[in-house]
C-alpha cells in the first residue's frame, strides 16, 4: 500500500530497515502494539468490559496470532478445566494445601495436561498443534494463576466472567493484529497511526462519562 | 434523571477518588490493622484486635488456649470480605463453630493463618498480616433482618459530609456475608432519619425480604446521628477525602468502625435510587467546621421527601413535672387531664371515679391487682390497661386503680411510662395547675 504522506522519517526508517533485514513481521506487531493497547482502553474505558489488566489480554491476543485462534481458546479453556478440576479434587480429598505448593500443584497438572495433547497430536492430526511453541503455551500457563486466584477468593461466576471477558477482549485484538488491509496501512503510514493511537489515548484518559456497561446497569436510576 | 447525576468508574477515580485521597490515605484504608490503628488513637470506636500474626513463628509462640469463645480471623489486606473466618461459638472436642454453621479446628484456624501470611486473599499475592479480632455479632435491631452474619451500614462521606447510606443485611445467598456482589441485600437510608428507604439485590430493586412478607423501608436504624457522627470521624482522621465508611453495630457497645474504603462501591446509587455526582458536586469545596456542622448540612440537603411526614424530633421530648394527658374512654374518645408526673412511683395510677367515668372500670376489663401498701394501709387494687397520649407520644400502658380523691391530680404517670422522655422540673402554673378544691 502507498503511503498516504510519502516520506515521513518512521516510514523512510522502517523501509531501510527492511532491506536491511530486520524481520518485517516484528516490525508490524511492535507498531500495532501501541494500536491494541488502545483498543483495550477504550473498550475498557467507554464500554465497560472488564479483563484482568491490559497486559494480559494484549498478550494473549498475541499468543492467538502465533497458534490461531482456536487452538489458542481450545488449549486456554483446557487450562481453565484442569485447573478447576484440581482445585475442586483438591478440596473435595480435603488436602488443606497452603497457598503457593497448592499453585504450584495445580501449574504441575496444566503442564503435564498441556504435554498430554501435545503427545496426543500425532493422532489428533490437528496441523497447528505441531506448531505450538513454548512462549504461547507459557502466557497461557500465566493466566491460570490470575483465574486460580480469582476462584479461590471470588465466586466461580466472578472468574468466569472476568476470563470470559479477558477473551472477547484478546479476540477482538486479534482481528486487529490480524486483518491484512489493516496491517498494510498501518506499515504505510506509522506516523499517522502513531499519532491517531496517542490522541485517543489522551481523549480516553479525559473521559470522565458513564461507561456502556454502567448506562445498563444504572438504567432504573436513568429512568427514573 | 440525568445521567450527568451519577457517579461512574470514571468519574469516581477522576474527581474524587483520585483527587482527594492521598496515597498515605489509601494506605491505611487499604490496611485493617492500620485502619484499626489510627482509628484507636483518635478514638473512633472501633472492634478490638485480639492478636495480630505477622511472622509464622507467631502462630506457634501464641497462646491458643487464651481464645476466646467468639472471635474472627481476617487478613489485613484481603479483597471483598474473602479469607475471613467468623466463629461465634466453641464447641465440644476443641472445635469451634463459624457463623456459616462450619465446624472449625485450631489446625483450620492456623492454616487459614498461614494463606493469609502467604498473600492467598491480599492484592497481587503480596505478603500479608493476620489477625484475631473481637466479634461483633448482631444488634437487636437488625437480628430478624440478617441471615447470620453482621449486617453493616455504608457510609459515603466526602468533605466531612455524609453523603449517602446503605444499610447491607446478609442473606442465605451471600453466605452471611454483607457484600453485595455475593448477594447481600442494599438498603437506601434517609441521611436525616436514619429510615431506610428502597432496597436491591443484585442489583434490581425489591420491596420484601426474600422468602418473605418483611418490608425492607421504613426500617429506623437505631443511633442514626452517634453513627453519622463515627462515621464523619473516621473519615476525618483516615486522611481520606472522599471515603466509604462501614460501621457495625456491637450489641453492647453501639456504632463502630469495621472497616475504611478508598474506592467504595457506586451499587449505593441504585439503593437509594439517587445519584452521588449530584450530591457530590452539591457540597465539594463546602468550607465545613467540624463534625456537627457536616452532619447538618447533609441533613438539610439530603433529606427524603418523606421526612416531613415522619414524626421526627430531633430531640428527646420533654415533660413538666405537672403535664397534660389524654385518655382513651371506652367509645374511643380522648379526654384531656391533668396528670403528676412521678418519677418516685413504679407504675402509673388512675382515681377510680374517674376509671369508672371513662367506662374503662369493668370487671373484664381488669387485667390484675397489685397489693399496695399505702398511707391508708395494705389493700388489693385493680389493674386496667389505658391508652394515653404523652407530649405526642402515645402508648399502651398498665395502670393502678386508686382512689384519689382527696389528691390533687386524679392522673399520676409513674417510671415504667417515662421511658424516652426527658422531665423537666418546673410546673406551669398559668396554665396547668388548678387545685381541685379551687
Amino acid at each position: 500500500m502507498n503511503p498516504i504522506f510519502s516520506g515521513g522519517p518512521i516510514y523512510n526508517a522502517i523501509v531501510s530497515s527492511i532491506a536491511s533485514g530486520v524481520p518485517e513481521n516484528t516490525i508490524i506487531l511492535l507498531l500495532l502494539l501501541p494500536i491494541v493497547a488502545t483498543v483495550i482502553a477504550a473498550t475498557r474505558q467507554i464500554i465497560g468490559i472488564r479483563g484482568f489488566g491490559i497486559f494480559l489480554p494484549a498478550a494473549l491476543s498475541i499468543t492467538f496470532v502465533a497458534i490461531g485462534p482456536i487452538l489458542g481458546i481450545l488449549l486456554f479453556t483446557a487450562i481453565v478445566i484442569i485447573s478447576t478440576i484440581v482445585r475442586i479434587i483438591t478440596r473435595k480429598l480435603k488436602l488443606k494445601l497452603q497457598y503457593l505448593p497448592r499453585m504450584a500443584l495445580i501449574l504441575w497438572f496444566v503442564s503435564l495436561g498441556i504435554l498430554g495433547i501435545l503427545f496426543a497430536s500425532p493422532y489428533i492430526k490437528y496441523g497447528p498443534l505441531l506448531n505450538v511453541s513454548i512462549f504461547p503455551v507459557l502466557v497461557l500457563t500465566l493466566l491460570v494463576e490470575d483465574f486460580t486466584k480469582i476462584q479461590l477468593g471470588k465466586s466461580f461466576k466472578t472468574a468466569i466472567s472476568l476470563t470470559g471477558q479477558t477473551l472477547v477482549l484478546a479476540l477482538i485484538s486479534y482481528i486487529f493484529l490480524t486483518y491484512q488491509p489493516f496491517q498494510a496501512f498501518v506499515l504505510a503510514n506509522p506516523e499517522i497511526t502513531l499519532t491517531t493511537t496517542f490522541v485517543i489515548n489522551i481523549i480516553l484518559g479525559k473521559y470522565l462519562g458513564l461507561r456502556f456497561m454502567e448506562y445498563i446497569r444504572f438504567r432504573k436510576l436513568i429512568k427514573s | 434523571m440525568k445521567t450527568s447525576s451519577i457517579l461512574g468508574l470514571n468519574s469516581r477515580r477522576a474527581l474524587f477518588t483520585g483527587r482527594y485521597n492521598t496515597r498515605k490515605a489509601k494506605n491505611i484504608a487499604n490496611s485493617k490493622i492500620q485502619t484499626a490503628k489510627v482509628l484507636k488513637n483518635n478514638n473512633v470506636p472501633t472492634p478490638q484486635i485480639i492478636h495480630k500474626f505477622k511472622k509464622y513463628e507467631d502462630i506457634n509462640s501464641f497462646d491458643w488456649n487464651s481464645l476466646p469463645d467468639k472471635f474472627a480471623i481476617k487478613p489485613s489486606r484481603g479483597l471483598g470480605g474473602d479469607g475471613i473466618i467468623v466463629v461465634k461459638k466453641k464447641i465440644e472436642n476443641g472445635k469451634f463453630l463459624t457463623t456459616s454453621r462450619e465446624e472449625k479446628t485450631l489446625e483450620d484456624f492456623k492454616l487459614q493463618i498461614i494463606d493469609i501470611l502467604e498473600g492467598a486473599y491480599s492484592m497481587n499475592s503480596e505478603p500479608d498480616v493476620a489477625f484475631i479480632q473481637e466479634y461483633v455479632g448482631r444488634h437487636t435491631a437488625f437480628r430478624k433482618l440478617s441471615f447470620r452474619g453482621t449486617p453493616d451500614i455504608r457510609i459515603i462521606v466526602f468533605n466531612k459530609i455524609p453523603v449517602m447510606a446503605m444499610l447491607r443485611l446478609p442473606t442465605k445467598e451471600s453466605g452471611g456475608r454483607a457484600n453485595l456482589h455475593q448477594g447481600a441485600l442494599g438498603l437506601g437510608i434517609d441521611l436525616a432519619t436514619g429510615i431506610t428507604t428502597k432496597a436491591i439485590q443484585y442489583n434490581r430493586p425489591i420491596i420484601f425480604k426474600p422468602n418473605t412478607n418483611k418490608k425492607l423501608n421504613g426500617i429506623k436504624i437505631p443511633f442514626w446521628n452517634i453513627i453519622l457522627e463515627t462515621a464523619v470521624k473516621a473519615q476525618i482522621v483516615s486522611g481520606l477525602g472522599y471515603a466509604g465508611v462501614d460501621i457495625v453495630m456491637h450489641p453492647d457497645k453501639g456504632p463502630m468502625v469495621i472497616e475504611l474504603n478508598a474506592q467504595p462501591g457506586l451499587s449505593i446509587q441504585l439503593a437509594n435510587m439517587e445519584g452521588l455526582k449530584k450530591r457530590l458536586e452539591r457540597v465539594d469545596e463546602l468550607a465545613v467546621i467540624n463534625v456537627d456542622h457536616g452532619i447538618k448540612i447533609a441533613k438539610s440537603l439530603f433529606a427524603s421527601k418523606f421526612v416531613d411526614r415522619v414524626k421526627y424530633r430531633e430531640d428527646t421530648p420533654v415533660v413538666k413535672a405537672v403535664e397534660e394527658v389524654l385518655l382513651k374512654d371506652i367509645k374511643g374518645n380522648w379526654h384531656k387531664f391533668l396528670a403528676k408526673i412521678d418519677t418516685g412511683a413504679w407504675s402509673s395510677a388512675i382515681d377510680i371515679t374517674l376509671a369508672k367515668k371513662l367506662g374503662l372500670l369493668r370487671k373484664n376489663k381488669i387485667i390484675t391487682s397489685r397489693k399496695k401498701l399505702s398511707s391508708l394501709g395494705e389493700e388489693e387494687r385493680p389493674v386496667i390497661e389505658v391508652n394515653l397520649k404523652l407530649s405526642g407520644k402515645r402508648f399502651k400502658t398498665n395502670v393502678t386503680v386508686a382512689d384519689r380523691k382527696l389528691l390533687r391530680y386524679s392522673v399520676l404517670i409513674g417510671r415504667t411510662d417515662l421511658q424516652g422522655f426527658l422531665i423537666s422540673p418546673e410546673i406551669d402554673k398559668v396554665n396547668l395547675v388548678k387545685s381541685k378544691w379551687a
